[in-house]
């Protein structure tokens, strides 16, 4: 009796598990999907990157070229280009109020700057010219911390290092403060400093852009100056618009994705078999009382639906204990599929999204494979001999 | 419809009264005269691998309503066979058995599965009640197949259980009584679906002697009430509590006789 108990606890705990696994993936990964969406629309669509170097996201780029201000003429030239964009970008570690932060300086024209991202807003203050060497706009979490009690204002000085191979120190004057923003793919807003083009140029001590920003006129044209810088550079430059961007990271975490489904149709699929293992067993068992019932007087069809019932309640309880388990798993892996580029640049992590339909499917799908799993053995119990059934020891 | 016992009315008058109603609702008044259970040079064969063993070889025999039979013979004689035949519960090789004047042989395995769930109750000499539920739902499971209130099913249940002196012991299980309780619980099954006929193959076999008179007293008072009641048993003891005794012997009837009835034990 208690082994039966135990076994058919363990039966609805594979179901559990296995139904938990599919909410949990699929909701993450809808997380994720909104989240790179939601990080994606913050660069405009009709903004083009370009890098120096071969592909994105390749470990090492086989060309040597590097961007700089002969280059933007040779860009403004393409059709459909509305303006060209270079900027400087360097991780740096800021220092307010005695802790450390790490974040981005970024050299850009400032006035560009809303061109490029959707929404961007300036708290308090406004932003440097273009001939402004010691000004500087600091985002969100550099004004305000959340490790120091200190708080960056308006005409304080921000302080920062920029590590390599020599390091240097930095300061700026606080110009202007940016409202919270967050992230913009690869680059967490709020933890960067924007100084303009002229002031990074002399302070990175080199020509050579990080990269060029090319707006285009409309999202519609992206292809067309893609093929023409494409065709004007060959390999020496990469060029992601933010919807080429997005299919990378999609497809990046698409096949992850279809392994951690992989994962949960493979463990649904056990549970299933589990469920199959214990119908026939629990049949085998109960082979007695299946012949007393028919001695009683229960029809085939009474035996099969009694059975058929008893998979239906473990599928329910499964699948209602899978939905718990999987909500809570959601957000353990969401945590853990962050995205960023290899080599530098923030990441983003997501909450995960549960769709109606995936709540549904994990609370249901349950019953049709307990109702699958154990119709032949229930099949089985309703054709018994019931004399032959009750001579069973 | 439900009979309930009324404070001090005995056992039997409850059996009477409740059967009687039940029969005037049958709707089968057609067969109200016929035998309880007619059976007509039945035979029944088992195919072992090749061979061909003959359990029962062209038994005939009638069972009238009311009737208190046992069946005897020593093992292999082919008394379960017969009484399973009887009980609707396995069909015969050839011949012909009637329940209440219906034709078993024309009728589906379904049908079969009514006519016991109806008609007849069966008792077992190991009880066969269902160890993961309770006393109260073992008695309850006959009426599971009906359209039935569930509240009518325990208050017939219980009302059952308390008639045969359980009424203390509805939540408990049956392991947790001993064998004659255990009994009793079949007994009440048996009799929760309101039968004409009640079955029982070795009743009392896993019974002492005390409980064994216990049991066998109680199915006394069940034929009295008016049931048709068959025993199946190799305990010449048993045999003497029912006036009609058939000895069965290699498959065939032996010696069928009317015992005149001795009042007291």
């Amino acid at each position: 009796m208690l082994a039966r108990k135990t076994r058919s606890a363990l039966t609805i705990v594979g179901i559990i598990i296995g139904a938990s696994i599919i909410l949990a993936v699929e909701s993450s990964s809808a997380g994720m999907s909104s989240g790179i969406s939601a990080e994606v629309s913050k660069i405009g669509a009709n903004v083009l990157t370009i890098r120096a170097g071969g592909a994105m996201f390749s470990s090492g780029s086989t060309s040597t070229y590097k961007l700089s201000s002969q280059d933007v003429p040779t860009l403004e030239a393409m059709s459909h280009v509305e303006r060209v964009v270079p900027y400087y970008s360097d991780p740096v570690t800021v220092t307010v109020g005695g802790e450390s932060i790490s974040g981005t300086l970024i050299g850009i024209d400032p006035s560009a700057l809303s061109y490029i991202y959707n929404g961007l807003s300036l708290a308090e203050g406004s932003f440097p010219t273009a001939s402004d060497y010691t000004s500087a706009v600091v985002g969100d979490s550099i004004a305000h911390p959340t490790s120091s009690t200190v708080d960056l204002g308006l005409n304080q000085a921000v302080q920062m290092k920029i590590s390599g191979v020599t390091s240097t120190n930095l300061a700026f004057l606080v110009k202007g403060i940016l409202s919270p923003y967050g992230q913009a793919l690869f680059n967490n807003i709020d933890q960067d400093v924007f100084i303009s083009l002229q002031a990074a140029e002399l302070y990175f001590k080199t020509p050579d852009y990080s990269g060029i920003y090319v707006i285009v006129d409309s999202a519609n044209n992206i292809g067309t100056v893609q093929t023409a810088i494409k065709a004007a550079y060959g390999s020496d430059v990469s060029v992601m618009s933010s919807g080429s961007i997005a299919s990378s990271i999609s497809s990046i975490t698409g096949s992850l994705s279809i392994y951690e489904e992989g994962i949960a149709a493979v463990s649904l699929f056990v549970a299933a078999i589990m469920t199959a293992n214990t119908m026939f067993v629990t049949v085998m068992e109960r082979t007695k009382e299946i012949g007393v019932l028919k001695a009683i007087g229960f029809r085939s069809r009474e035996v099969l639906t009694m059975f058929l019932a008893e998979c239906v309640l473990t599928g329910l309880v499964g699948g209602a204990g899978g939905t718990m388990l999987g909500y809570i798993l959601a957000f353990v892996i969401g945590g853990g599929n962050s995205f960023g580029p290899p080599g530098g640049g923030s990441s983003g992590g997501s909450t995960p999204v549960f769709t109606t339909g995936w709540i549904l499917f994990t609370l249901f799908f349950p019953v049709v494979i307990s109702i699958g799993a154990g119709l032949y053995p229930a099949w089985r119990a309703s054709r018994m001999n019931p004399i032959s059934a009750l001579k069973y020891e | 419809m439900i009979h309930s016992p009324e404070s001090g009315e005995s056992f039997t008058s409850t059996l009477v009264k409740a059967s009687a109603s039940h029969r005037a609702q049958n709707d089968d008044n057609r067969h109200r005269n016929a035998p309880s259970i007619e059976v007509a040079d039945v035979t029944k064969v088992y195919n072992v691998g090749h061979a061909a063993y003959p359990a029962l070889r062209n038994v005939s025999l009638k069972i009238e309503r009311g009737e208190f039979v046992s069946i005897i013979g020593p093992s292999g004689s082919g008394k379960s066979t017969l009484l399973n035949i009887i009980g609707a519960l396995d069909r015969p090789t050839s011949g012909r058995v009637k329940i209440n004047g219906i034709d078993l042989k024309r009728l589906s395995d379904d049908q079969l599965a009514r006519i016991r769930n109806r008609r007849i109750g069966f008792i077992y000499q190991s009880f066969n009640l269902i160890s993961r539920l309770t006393v109260l739902q073992n008695v309850q499971m006959p009426l599971m197949p009906r359209k039935m209130s569930q509240r009518e099913r325990e208050d017939r249940s219980k009302q059952m259980l308390e008639t045969v002196g359980l009424g203390r012991k509805l939540r408990k299980h049956p392991t947790e009584l001993s064998g004659g309780e255990q009994q009793r619980v079949a007994i009440a099954r048996a009799l929760v679906t309101k039968p004409e006929i009640v079955i029982g193959d070795e009743p009392t076999g896993n019974l002492d002697t005390k409980t064994t008179h216990q049991v066998m007293d109680y199915m006394a008072k069940v034929n009295r009430s008016g049931i048709t009641v068959v025993i199946v048993t190799h305990n010449p003891e048993v045999a003497q509590y029912t006036p009609r005794i058939i000895s069965v012997r290699d498959g065939a009837i032996e010696k069928d006789q009317v015992v005149p009835k001795l009042d007291s034990f």
